[in-house]
């Protein structure tokens, strides 16, 4: 009997061709997720990708397997949606830091309480790209290259990692363009682990905050091991600079729904039905 | 044990030279969808030359065990492999010249990659094919060099836009 054909992450590739600016974070995390594919083995058929709106949330188009383009903010509901109905396939959802902090924060928060066992990559650049270059819920503070914010937007951007915390998210990493072979191996975990996955990527967008090119030099692999307690993850996530990159947070529990409440397809439909 | 280092040799060879096309494959797609055409075409001829290196690279080992590793288990100087364009040195208003110094930093990455090899490995085979994959890293580099020579120099801010980005309030 032949062996089925070992794919490689180039396979993984849509013939659709990014639209991205060159330099984009965005491209590394593409990368990332087809290195991650291939290093697991996916099927492509057996894999959705689900986003919302912004530059990232283009990325299910470039990927050869099944995508979703969602609504602004909505990835996650959907990608959990689809998770339930269907928990044979490896679900990702993923967006930037506008579609998953602001229009969809709320989203973001009951999907770490939920705990559904899907995968959720937030591409953090910390602007929105795509309506050209307005403050984010993670802009610094004094960010001021956007004539919309000439002073900065002058509040405190969210930490993202602290906020997954408190809101009950079991896997909390953070990868970075500029390593995208590390970022593949947190994925390929991310997806292992059997229930919500967070990876924060610090994803550089060239083009509106050409300062984040120097995250290159100050962007660091955190060398110790996941935290496993809640209280010590906090005390970090408040006080480090967000900047370290590594698996940070781990601590599993059941995911959302249990083996006792098996949903079927046809319950779905016939509880749809008008 | 000289085998396995071969092996490894190898698999590192392959991963470096279809990273480096894949790259320039992206960048040179990536250029043309932003109308810098020279760094396009630029990029694009990189790529030929790196499918052309590959090429090679994957006909020797194809005579050998290669030991199947993930994205993630190569073990490179830096964080990508060293003949890969790192994503945070491109620009859509890049310069041919700036293209063609990224390009140089990286041809001279893998030499330094493979001389490494040829210098430090235990197995005569892998010094062997070391040495000659590091050599052909240097004349590519060579050849840079002298195509930078004939370019004009660039204006003063190449990557200053006319017409900014940002939305007008």
């Amino acid at each position: 009997m032949n062996q089925p054909l070992k794919l490689k992450a180039k396979d993984y590739k849509s013939e659709v061709k990014p639209i991205w600016c060159p330099g984009c974070g965005h491209y590394s995390v593409l990368s990332a997720i087809t290195k991650a594919f291939a290093g697991l083995g996916i099927a492509r058929d057996d894999t959705v990708l689900v986003s919302g709106i912004g530059c990232s949330s283009r990325l299910p188009a470039y990927v050869d397997s099944y995508g979703f383009h969602g609504v602004h903010g909505r990835g996650l509901a959907i990608a959990q949606g689809l998770k339930v109905a269907r928990p044979d396939l490896t679900v990702l959802a993923l967006g930037g830091d506008g579609d998953g902090f602001s229009i969809g924060g709320n989203h973001f928060l009951h999907a770490c309480r939920r705990n559904v066992n899907i995968t959720y990559i937030a591409m953090d650049n910390e602007v929105y790209g795509m309506t050209k270059g307005q403050a984010s819920p993670t802009t610094p503070e004094d960010w001021d290259h956007s004539k919309l914010t000439p002073h900065g937007p002058g509040v405190r951007p969210f930490k993202p990692a602290a906020l997954a915390l408190a809101a009950g998210a079991p896997w909390i990493a953070r990868g970075y363009s500029g390593n995208p072979n590390q970022m593949a191996r947190l994925i390929a975990e991310a997806i292992e682990h059997p229930g919500f996955s967070f990876l924060h990527v610090l994803s550089q967008c060239i083009t509106f905050c050409p300062e984040q090119t120097d995250w290159k030099s100050i962007v660091s692999e955190r060398d110790e091991p996941a935290l496993s307690d809640a209280d010590v993850a906090a005390s970090l996530f408040h006080h480090e600079d967000g900047l370290q990159t590594g698996l940070l947070y781990a601590s599993p529990r059941n995911a959302w729904p249990g083996p006792q409440a098996k949903v079927q397809s046809a319950d779905i439909s016939e509880g749809f039905r008008l | 044990m000289s085998k396995e280092q071969l092996g490894q040799f190898l698999a590192h060879s392959v991963e470096l030279e279809s990273e480096a096309r894949e790259r320039y494959l992206e960048l040179s797609e990536a250029m043309a969808e932003h109308n810098n055409k020279e760094v396009a075409e630029f990029f694009g001829r990189m790529a030929d030359e790196s499918r052309l290196h590959l090429e090679e690279v994957a006909e020797i080992a194809e005579q050998h065990d290669l030991p199947d590793l993930k994205a993630w288990e190569f073990n490179w100087p830096e964080e990508e492999s060293p003949e890969t364009a790192s994503y945070e040195a491109v620009h859509y208003r890049m310069t041919l010249r700036q293209a063609m110094l990224l390009a140089l930093d990286n041809e001279r990455a893998a030499e330094r990659f493979y001389r490494s090899f040829a210098d430090s490995s235990q197995d005569a085979q892998t010094r062997r094919l070391a040495a000659q994959f590091s050599a052909e890293e240097a004349s590519h580099a060579a050849h840079l060099v002298k195509w930078l020579g004939k370019l004009p120099a660039d204006p003063e801010h190449p990557l200053e836009e006319d017409d900014p980005p940002h939305m007008p309030e």
